[in-house]
């Protein structure tokens, strides 16, 4: 639910922009359209006519993305500079604008002097920009998408925003149970008062009657009393009591270097549901050692830069506050859009710690296995903002996992002798394997000492 | 009460003690504040009443419980730009080079996360194969010693380089103002590009001013000379001992110590399978028991000071049947049988066959050049085109330096970093008096060793890990070592130093560069080739230059060689002991006497470990009433050598095969006699931890230093010295050694070995007779083979996937125990130190067992009417005079019906479906029930823990955090309380299972390989998979010679041997 929640911003975006742009494209070229009455219709017209020829700031948006947007933004400093106003920079001198865009060594040798400051400004930052394979019409385009460009409407946290549901329905539990609490405890100091005051009322009655007040009894008196009427059921609830102590016991003990649940605080919060969940980062483009090592490793901060590179901000202030950790840790000036080389190595709090003697291999498990990472780590792209250990990491979850799961033995050469010798053996033991027609890991030796111990 | 009774408490209230009426009055005992309280001593023995330590027990216990539940925060700190190559958690290998004077190898350095951890050959390129010996692999650990250099130093401050830089410029300018004289006293140098930067030196300082002294700790100056007495040309020739069919080695222990040593051993072993075309037969001649005469067909035991005598003997049997002339020679004392069986032997190999000397004598080189001229093996097995240029030293420039040095004529010395005259030059103490009376002294050391010390600056050198480096060991072999990681402390390498006072400030990478681009301008790797050439030279790890072919039969100077040979021919022994003064297998020439792997390596021949000793013949020690043997609580007894005025005191090993009269030391001990920061394994260290500690409060040495015995005579050094007395010294000195049985008491199912001429001619019956039981079946007792009886069904999944398995071939084992140190180095084995080696708990997985040939046999005894225990007895004992000597490596056996398991009351060593009798720790309870169960003893305890208990702090490694980055993160580290083994490497067998499985291939032979398997250099250890017909290893289960140690008793090892196979004819 909180995805969808999440996803429905981006349609509206998604769809206003559309809708935007064809507004534009209306005014602009299609002197025809206008008169038209039916805005929507006339909108998917044009949207259905854009193939035919007509170029349209619609394809200008595409443009931009497919040929600028490496190294422009459009409001801010990349690669190149931000290419809002360009038409007004360049005004008077749209043809050079155009040259320079297809050619800009062609335009340098024309000895313009705002071309030979554009140049001297950026070339030391990214070099000449190299020419683009578009037409004027195209560049046109372009112009226009980039003249009419609207920040697209950034996401506030507001109530209903799905990641502050959670402490807000735990906050509704307690809040209930201390106001039930608190009721039955009112409930009990006046069922108390009642009874007190009926018993000072019998005893004053009695005394006007003349009949003798009964003598107090102590406390422990009434007890003993009490325990010996009610027998049976003070044994059975010792019985409980004693039982429920070895249970819990035995579980805190057993839970002694189990760390289900660790969610530890990171210096940089990164959000898994974001990047794995929404935008699809498949695991292994961050966790690269999971394809050929035993660690599935922290991405190093290069990595990060891959996409943050152009994405500088966050969705809300807060994700801009992380993804400028990055840039603080590669050393990356922003503004210069420039490695500093001062670089501080990020200090990530290590969430899955294994035994030092247990042996663990990623490799194996998501390359030869090809076990979901999910198996493991729990729904990662959905459940985790932050990194937390989802499995137990015991042993025995471990071996119940090699007992059950089959070998993946299609398709790899690997185990095409071994299944062959293992079908022809002949040997009892062996036969039981095959019964279930399934290969397990602990059929062929995964729970074996050796396997995860040395 | 009546108050005529007195009721007293004590004799003392009774009888009115002054005393008790005194304190009767202070009811309460006076006041003492709690910090007098504290301070008395009498406090510290007393000990903790039963409610304190309740008290201390429950708290601890709950604090533990706290402590032991909260979550610990470990941090994890990723690179912030990974280098592409590196994935943390897979190992990267480099290419590279050793070089230190004595070793040269071409080598693959494993590094992981950045870390190198391991050693290994470079079997792809480079001279020597891929073979290296323990020293070499165990260098990587030196790399994290903390004892190491941190800074340079100046009058033994810490100083900074530019301090420095501007000291050494300015002695140097002064020096070349007054035209003085500037010496470089180097090890043996052969990098182009060091050459050419001390080339740059010179021109800036003057041709005249600088002088460059080669010196060799160990010196093999002889070999030249003779060369240039004989061929008028200063040089070794190389040396092709895979073609010599008949090798005759007179004391050169070409195994381990002389020349390019690694070659000759890929060389040799090439020849030494009895299956082959043809087998090499090796003769060995001399004193001490050398690893190389260990493994000799025919060794002779003879005196070094009779070797020339017996060459010009060799050299007259010779000439006498081949037409040449022969020298008169007394041949008084000589072994004249053997020598004229070794020269009918050459003969019929002429052209085929190598003679090499060891001695530093250029006229018994001389006669050995004669001798193979006439056998025709110069173009054949010798090669003069192809020079070696390792082994520079030269005696006679040294002894003119020391007394330059001593008439004050030496302004500014350096002394480079692979050497350390003060401690290794036998007239040690004119060279620290000279060196007091130079003007500038010049230190390139990496640890702040006796010569440093005694510097007035300190430039450190790199470790050769951090190092570019170039070398050109042989004619047209050119090899490069490259950094494996950046350099842990403030050091600088010894050639940037010198670069930096020419005024050059090139990285010493780019300078090799500049020198290479110009040495291979002629083969086709100019221009922009040339950056190609140099990326595969520096992958490679080594380059090979084709040169032109040459005519390679120098022509002999008859006149010279019989004037060399008439020397040769004087008697030189004289009365009393000989000293034989002999580089060892582990130490070397004492340039690694602080690594303690190699110190805990029991030597080869000996066994002994941690220490230097006196190795004489049994006869010899029997007769002067010294111990005979040693053991646990039986330690030797120790004497006192004196030979022209230097005595000294060492503990007596009674070595067989050791030549009577004389006695053999070790070089390579006695280091930091001065209590010089070498490191901290080079000293003495008591029972139960700390220092030894001699009447002045000094730390005690390990061992003493043989060189003060070596002699320099006619200009050049000898090692060895006669006329030497041996005196009891009247104590007692505890000896740790790894093997106290030295025969296999006729238990030839352990050991099984043969000549040539039996493994040829007769059935497999008659050297490896396959063990049949008597079994009770079908009414009748029936013999049947061992494995037909059974008493454990298979293992389920037994024939199915890989079965682990090994084969050592026992013909091609040269016991070098370079597997002992690389499995040390694989699988984080913890070095245990001298006292618990001798209580017999030494933590090596892997142990070379050497047993020598007895003059007892059972047939023997009975002939003689012994009766059993007394044949036993006579058995236990070693031949005294010339045993044979047979190693065999011995490690966890992986039986498939292992005894150790049955018997593991928590089954933490269980069998695994591939073969491996797998061990695990975290469930082992230390009941040592598997270690008594084991036929082979290969089982260790882990009685401490090593990597923190005090005890083991000046020898355990692991103590110091930074030699900790040595470690394998593959192998768990194990603690206190739990048994331990081989594994077979099963780290290496999962990743390499692994790597097949991602590739989707099966696993090829070969493609997985345990750390020893990987470490011989005579390829004597094959591993891989049983089940898989492809394999050697299930290739070489149907060979002849394939046989199970104590296969009777019907464990079914996965590890095998072959029949030890000994060219001889009975």
């Amino acid at each position: 639910m909180r995805t969808s929640i999440l996803l429905c911003p981006i349609f509206a975006e998604k769809f206003a922009a559309i809708y935007l742009s064809s507004i534009v494209d209306m005014m602009q070229f299609s002197e025809k359209m206008r008169r038209s009455f039916n805005i929507f219709l006339s909108a998917l017209v044009v949207a259905a006519f854009v193939g035919v020829g007509e170029v349209s700031a619609q394809d200008g948006e595409k443009l931009f993305k497919a040929n600028c947007s490496s190294c422009h933004k459009v409001d801010q400093n990349m690669t190149g500079p931000a290419l809002q106003g360009v038409e007004e920079r360049w005004a008077g001198n749209e043809e050079l604008l155009y040259l320079w865009i297809k050619n800009p060594n062609a335009a340098l040798e024309t000895g313009d002097s705002y071309v030979k400051n554009l140049y001297n400004e950026w070339f030391p930052k990214g070099g000449l920009m190299p020419g683009q394979a578009v037409n004027d019409e195209e560049i046109t385009a372009i112009l226009a998408y980039v003249k009419n460009w609207v920040p697209p409407v950034r996401e506030t946290p507001v109530d209903g925003d799905a990641l502050a549901d959670i402490p807000v329905e735990r906050g509704l539990d307690t809040t209930w149970l201390l106001i039930v609490l608190f009721i039955l405890l009112i409930l009990v100091f006046s069922l108390w008062s009642v009874r007190t005051s009926l018993n000072n009322i019998q005893n004053a009655m009695r005394a006007s009657e003349g009949t003798e007040i009964e003598a107090e009894m102590s406390f422990a008196t009434k007890a003993k009393i009490w325990f010996l009427k009610n027998k049976v059921f003070v044994s059975i609830l010792s019985i409980l009591f004693v039982v429920y102590l070895a249970v819990s016991g035995y579980e805190a003990l057993m839970g002694i270097g189990v760390y289900q649940g660790y969610t530890p605080e990171q210096p940089i919060a990164f959000n898994h549901t974001l990047h794995a969940g929404e935008n699809g980062v498949a695991c292994v483009y961050c966790h690269t050692g999971a394809l050929k090592s035993k660690h599935a490793g922290i991405p190093s901060a290069n990595i990060c830069m891959n996409c943050h590179k152009g994405i500088n901000r966050g969705r809300n202030d807060e994700g801009t506050a992380e993804i400028m950790k990055i840039y603080e840790a590669v050393g990356w000036d922003m503004d210069n859009q420039e490695y500093t080389g001062e670089e501080k190595p990020i200090k990530w709090v290590k969430v899955h710690n294994l035994p030092d003697h247990a042996y663990f291999n990623h490799a194996q498990h998501y390359v030869v296995g090809e076990i979901e990472c999910q198996e493991c780590h729990g729904e990662i792209q959905k459940d985790y903002t932050v990194a937390g250990q989802y499995a137990p990491l015991t042993m025995g979850w471990c071996i119940n996992c090699h007992l059950e799961t089959e070998v993946k033995m299609e398709g790899n050469e690997y185990y095409d002798e071994i299944h062959e010798r293992l079908k022809e053996n002949g040997k009892e033991e062996l036969k039981k394997y095959l019964e279930d027609g399934t290969i397990t890991a602990k059929e062929l030796g995964g729970w074996e000492c050796a396997k995860c111990h040395y | 009460m009546a108050k005529d009774k007195k009721y007293w408490v004590g004799l003392e209230e009774l009888q009115e003690n002054p005393e008790f009426i005194q304190n009767s009055k202070n009811e309460f005992a006076p006041e003492q504040s709690v910090d007098d309280f504290l301070s008395e001593t009498e406090l510290s023995k007393t000990s903790t009443n039963r409610r304190d330590f309740l008290k201390f027990l429950g708290f601890s216990v709950t604090a533990a419980t706290v402590a032991a539940c909260e979550t610990p925060v470990i941090h994890s700190i990723p690179y912030v730009n990974k280098p592409e190559q590196i994935t943390p958690g897979i190992p990267t290998y480099y290419a590279s080079t050793y070089f230190d004077g004595v070793d040269y190898a071409s080598i693959m350095v494993k590094t992981r996360e950045g870390r190198p951890i391991h050693i290994k050959g470079n079997t792809k390129h480079g001279l020597n194969n891929g073979v290296l010996n323990a020293r070499i692999n165990s260098s990587v650990l030196s790399l994290y010693d903390g004892q190491r250099l941190q800074a340079p130093m100046i009058d033994g401050e810490a100083a900074e380089w530019s301090i420095v830089d501007a000291k050494v410029s300015k002695a140097l300018q002064n020096a070349a103002d007054k035209n003085g004289n500037i010496t470089l006293l180097m090890g043996t140098n052969i990098s182009p590009s060091s050459q050419r930067a001390i080339d740059n030196f010179k021109a800036k300082y003057g041709e005249e001013v600088v002088k460059v002294v080669s010196y060799d700790p160990v010196s093999l100056f002889g070999i030249r000379k003779a060369n240039e007495i004989t061929f008028g040309k200063s040089m070794i020739p190389s040396y092709d001992f895979s073609e010599a069919r008949t090798i005759v080695s007179f004391d050169a222990d070409f195994m381990n110590n002389w020349l390019l040593h690694t070659e000759y051993v890929s060389q040799y072993a090439k020849n030494r399978k009895p299956t082959g075309d043809w087998m090499s037969k090796h003769f060995h001649y001399e004193a001490s028991l050398s690893l190389t005469g260990s493994n000799a067909d025919v060794r002779v035991p003879l005196k070094a000071s009779d070797e020339g005598r017996a060459l010009v003997a060799l050299h007259n049997e010779i000439a006498g049947k081949t037409g040449g002339s022969s020298v008169s020679v007394n041949t008084d004392d000589l072994p004249m049988n053997a020598i004229k069986m070794t020269a009918d032997e050459l003969i019929e190999n002429k052209g085929r066959s190598l003679v090499i000397s060891g001695s530093n004598d250029p006229d018994n080189q001389a006669v050995v050049n004669a001798i193979n001229t006439l056998l025709g093996n110069y173009g054949n097995t010798i090669s003069t085109t192809k020079e070696i240029f390792i082994n520079q030293g030269n005696d006679t420039d040294v002894v003119a330096l020391l007394s330059d040095m001593q008439q004050s004529k030496v302004d500014v010395l350096l002394i480079g970093s692979t050497i350390n005259p003060a401690y290794s030059l036998p007239n040690s103490d004119d060279f620290r008096e000279g060196l007091g009376k130079v003007g500038t002294s010049v230190s390139f050391a990496l640890w702040q060793d006796e010569t440093a010390t005694l510097c007035n600056v300190i430039s450190p050198d790199n470790h050769y890990l951090e190092s570019w480096n170039d070398f050109y060991p042989a004619t047209g072999h050119y090899a490069l070592a490259q950094p494996t990681i950046g350099k842990l402390y403030n050091t600088r390498q010894y050639q940037e130093s010198i670069l930096a006072w020419t005024g050059d400030s090139t990285e010493y990478r780019e300078f090799i560069k500049g020198v290479w681009r110009e040495y291979m301008s002629g083969i086709g790797a100019e221009g922009l080739l040339f950056d190609d050439f140099w990326y595969n030279a520096v992958r490679n790890g080594s380059v090979d230059v084709q040169l032109p072919e040459m005519v390679d039969v120098p022509e002999l100077n008859m006149n010279a060689v019989a004037a060399s040979a008439r020397n040769a021919a004087k008697v030189k022994s004289v009365e009393g002991f000989e000293v034989i003064i002999y580089a060892n297998t582990g130490i070397g020439d004492g340039a690694h006497s602080t690594n303690p792997w190699l110190q805990e390596m029991p030597d080869p021949i000996s066994k002994v470990t941690w220490d230097n000793y006196i190795a004489m013949n049994p006869a010899d020690a029997e007769s002067m009433g010294f111990n005979m043997h040693l053991g646990q609580e039986l330690p030797a007894s120790t004497a006192t050598v004196t030979v022209n005025g230097v005595s000294e005191t060492l503990p007596v090993v009674p070595q067989p095969g050791q030549k009577q009269g004389t006695i053999g030391i070790a070089l390579g001990y006695g280091r930091g006699a001065n209590e010089e920061n070498i490191g901290k394994a080079a000293y003495r260290t008591k029972q139960y931890g700390g220092y030894d500690m001699d009447d002045d409060g000094k730390k005690i040495p390990i061992g003493t230093n043989a060189y003060r015995f070596v002699n320099v005579a006619n200009g050049h050094m000898n090692y060895f010295v006669g006329g030497a007395t041996i005196e009891a010294a009247g104590g007692e000195y505890p000896i740790a050694t790894t093997q106290v049985h030295h025969t296999i008491m006729g238990r030839d199912s352990v050991l099984k070995e043969t000549s040539l001429a039996v493994f040829k001619n007769e059935s497999q019956d008659a050297y490896n007779k396959p063990h049949r039981l008597l079994v009770h079946e079908g009414g009748e007792m029936v013999k049947k083979d061992v494995d037909k009886i059974d008493l454990w069904a298979d293992h389920p999944v037994e024939g199915v996937g890989h079965h682990w398995g090994m084969v050592i071939d026992l013909s091609t084992c040269i016991g070098c125990s370079a597997c002992v140190t690389a499995c040390h180095s694989e699988n984080n084995v913890p070095v245990v130190g001298k006292d618990e080696v001798r209580r017999g708990r030494d933590m090596h997985w892997m142990r070379i067992d050497r047993y020598y040939s007895s003059n007892m046999s059972m047939e023997k005894g009975e002939e003689m009417g012994l009766g059993a225990i007394d044949t036993y007895r006579e058995m236990e004992e070693p031949e005294y005079a010339n045993p044979t000597t047979t190693f065999m490596p011995m490690m966890c056996q992986h039986c498939n019906h292992a005894p150790c398991e049955t018997v593991c009351p928590v089954a933490a060593t269980t069998h695994s479906n591939e073969g491996l009798n797998q061990m695990t720790y975290n469930r082992c309870i230390g009941t040592r029930y598997c270690a008594n169960n084991c036929p082979f003893k290969v089982r260790r305890f882990n009685w401490f823990n090593y990597k923190a208990y005090d005890k083991f702090a000046e020898v355990n490694p692991s103590q110091d955090a930074t030699a900790r980055l040595v470690l394998n993160p593959d192998v768990t580290v194990r603690s206190r309380g739990v048994m331990e083994k081989c594994t077979m490497c099963v780290q290496r067998i999962q990743g390499g299972k692994l790597e097949a499985k991602m590739a989707g291939k099966p696993v090829q032979d070969e493609q997985i390989t345990t750390a020893c398997a990987e470490a011989c250099p005579t390829n004597a250890i094959t591993f891989g998979d049983r089940n898989d017909e492809e394999t050697r290893v299930r290739k070489a289960e149907s060979d002849k010679r394939h046989y199970y140690a104590l296969e009777e008793i019907g464990v079914r090892p996965s590890v095998s041997y072959k029949v030890k196979v000994r060219n001889t004819e009975v």
